[in-house]
């Protein structure tokens, strides 16, 4: 399957009418298909936003976002995203294989991957992510960033054309995230899903991504785009080149000048 | 039985322990006071003597008196319990129609039973209907309430993914409005259970020739307080099976942890 292209064009976005939040100002972003797209900024810069308004869940207040020729809204209605949230967003009543089988129930004839398997696909998925040993348990007795990796596997169960990710690795333990991180490169390489994917470790956006996108907060607006040097399939092993150190520390600058930025107009 | 369920059977015992205990204290209390303070046996009967009747009378009372007034409170509260999740179901999709039929809703929970239900014994004479429907009438509200509640208590982002699944209003209301509102819907059904009961027994003190209401109505003419503590008794006691009755199914139909609300 081949990905699906973005072009997000000046979209702004304010919460509340005239002297609201502006949580997003201006965005100009073209994501080609098949790309991997990481988004970093400071807390409430606006990232979980930028997905909600691509995947047509939220409408942006101006500028306008084109998903291969289509409006968010249709892209969403073609099912054409998969969403993982910032939080795991389970049914508690599910178990962990029901809530990674639940896109499967809900498209029913829609999912290309049904077929007598699906059960099957859902139970690798399960162990991709480390969980074989859960599927019969309910979302309730598993711990926080077990419960992530379930919507992890439930967002992929179904093969969508483009992944929007909203921190997902947040609640793991570092071993895992890159156990995780190189499972996830696995999949877009076999998939060539687009993702869009925010996360709040500039490692992890480098690890992962073709390009960085940094945002500055309130209003958000990108600060920065880099191209990250490094050519995919990747290993862990790029973390320790030079240009890597450089790249982060050259991001993570730009990160605490917007804290100082943010510090003096505090102040005045 | 395994070893792991007969630990549960002895568990739920030893817990109910207390309650029991509240109870024979009671019974201690009521009978040293009757006997103590001499009062008429015809005005305040002992716990033994209201033990003897039950033991009496009980048997037939019943197997039918009781029955009926079950069979009345038990028709009422499906039917009671039926219109209202109906009705939520519809208030849910159309908040306009929830504007202007709640305020009716809360009306008519504040018509009192008691005055209703002589207007339908003269509508239907002393059949079933009239405490069907004053069953119903009172069960209804604590369902509906419940239910409206449980139907809107999904979280934005269970709706969110819903929507990025592309899942239909329909898919909607079963894989996620139903299965979240059901510890809601349960809830409303535990106190619509115990209010069936005196819904029947308050509509069979309007005209009925049959039920408990009627031995305790009888009795009170002929100021048998012995056989009305016992129909009492005998029907607060069926009330508490039917509220376990739907506690019991609520313990299936809620298997997930953290399911049930807290009472
Ligand atoms: N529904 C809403 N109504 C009003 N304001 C909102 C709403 N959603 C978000 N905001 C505001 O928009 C801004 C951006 O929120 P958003 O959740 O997109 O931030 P974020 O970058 O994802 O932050 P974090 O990293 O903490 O998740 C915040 O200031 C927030 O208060
Ligand atoms: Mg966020």
């Amino acid at each position: 399957m081949t990905g699906t292209g973005i072009a997000i064009d000046g979209v702004g976005m304010q919460f509340g009418g005239g002297q609201g939040v502006t949580a997003l100002d201006g965005i100009d972003l073209h994501i080609s298909a098949g790309e991997f797209v990481a988004l970093v900024g400071p807390s409430g810069c606006g990232k979980s936003t930028l997905l909600r308004i691509v995947s047509g869940l939220l409408e942006p207040t101006s500028g306008r976002v084109d998903v291969s020729g289509k409006t968010p809204d249709e892209a969403r209605r073609d099912v054409d995203f998969g969403f993982v949230f910032q939080q795991p967003t389970l049914f508690p009543w599910l178990r962990v294989l029901g809530n990674v089988l639940l896109p499967d129930r809900v498209l029913g004839r829609r999912n290309p991957n049904r077929g007598p398997h699906r059960e099957q696909v859902a139970r690798e998925l399960l162990r991709d992510v480390g969980l074989e040993r859960f599927e019969d348990h309910y979302p309730g007795q598993v711990s926080g960033g077990m419960r992530q990796r379930v919507a992890l596997a439930r967002a992929l169960s179904y093969d969508p054309k483009i992944l929007l990710m909203d921190e997902p690795f947040g609640a793991l333990d570092e071993f895992t995230r890159d156990r995780l991180n190189l499972q996830l490169l696995d999949v877009c390489n076999k998939t060539g899903s687009t993702v869009l994917f925010v996360t709040h470790s500039i490692q992890e956006a480098i690890f992962l991504a073709d390009r960085v996108v940094m945002l500055s907060s309130r209003p958000g607006r990108v600060t920065r785009i880099a191209e990250v040097p490094f050519r995919k399939p990747r290993g862990l092993e790029v973390r320790y080149e030079p240009e890597f150190a450089a790249l982060t520390g050259e991001l993570r600058g730009l990160l605490e000048v917007e804290d100082e930025v943010e510090l003096a107009r505090r102040q005045l | 039985m395994s070893s792991r369920e007969r630990s549960r059977v002895v568990d739920a015992a030893l817990r109910s322990l207390p309650s029991l205990a509240v109870f024979v204290v009671g019974l201690v209390v009521w009978e040293v006071w009757v006997n103590v303070r001499d009062v008429p046996a015809y005005l305040y009967p002992s716990a033994s003597e209201v033990g003897s009747e039950l033991l009496a009378e009980g048997p037939s009372l019943a197997a039918d008196d009781l029955r009926w007034t079950m069979i009345e409170a038990v028709l009422g509260f499906l039917l009671g319990s039926f219109a209202a999740v109906l009705t939520a179901i519809v208030f849910v999709h159309a908040k306009f129609i929830e504007r202007v039929l709640f305020p009716w809703a809360i009306v008519l929970q504040t018509v009192p039973i008691v005055a209703v239900a002589p207007l339908l014994t003269i509508w239907f004479g002393f059949t079933l209907q009239p405490k069907v429907i004053i069953a119903a009438l009172i069960c209804f509200f604590p369902v509906l309430v419940n239910t409206t509640k449980g139907f809107r208590a999904i979280s934005s982002q269970a709706l969110e993914l819903m929507r990025i699944l592309s899942a239909t209003r329909w898919s909607i209301f079963w894989r996620l409005r139903v299965p979240s509102s059901l510890p809601y819907v349960f809830a409303g059904l535990k106190v619509a259970s115990t209010l069936s009961v005196i819904g029947a027994i308050v509509a069979e003190f309007t005209g009925a020739d049959r039920g408990i209401g009627f031995v305790i109505i009888q009795a009170s003419y002929r100021l048998d307080t012995r056989l009305m503590f016992a129909g009492i008794a005998l029907s607060s006691a069926a009330g508490v099976v039917f509220f376990n009755v739907i506690g019991a199914l609520e313990r299936l139909a809620l298997r997930w942890p953290d399911a049930r609300l807290e009472q």
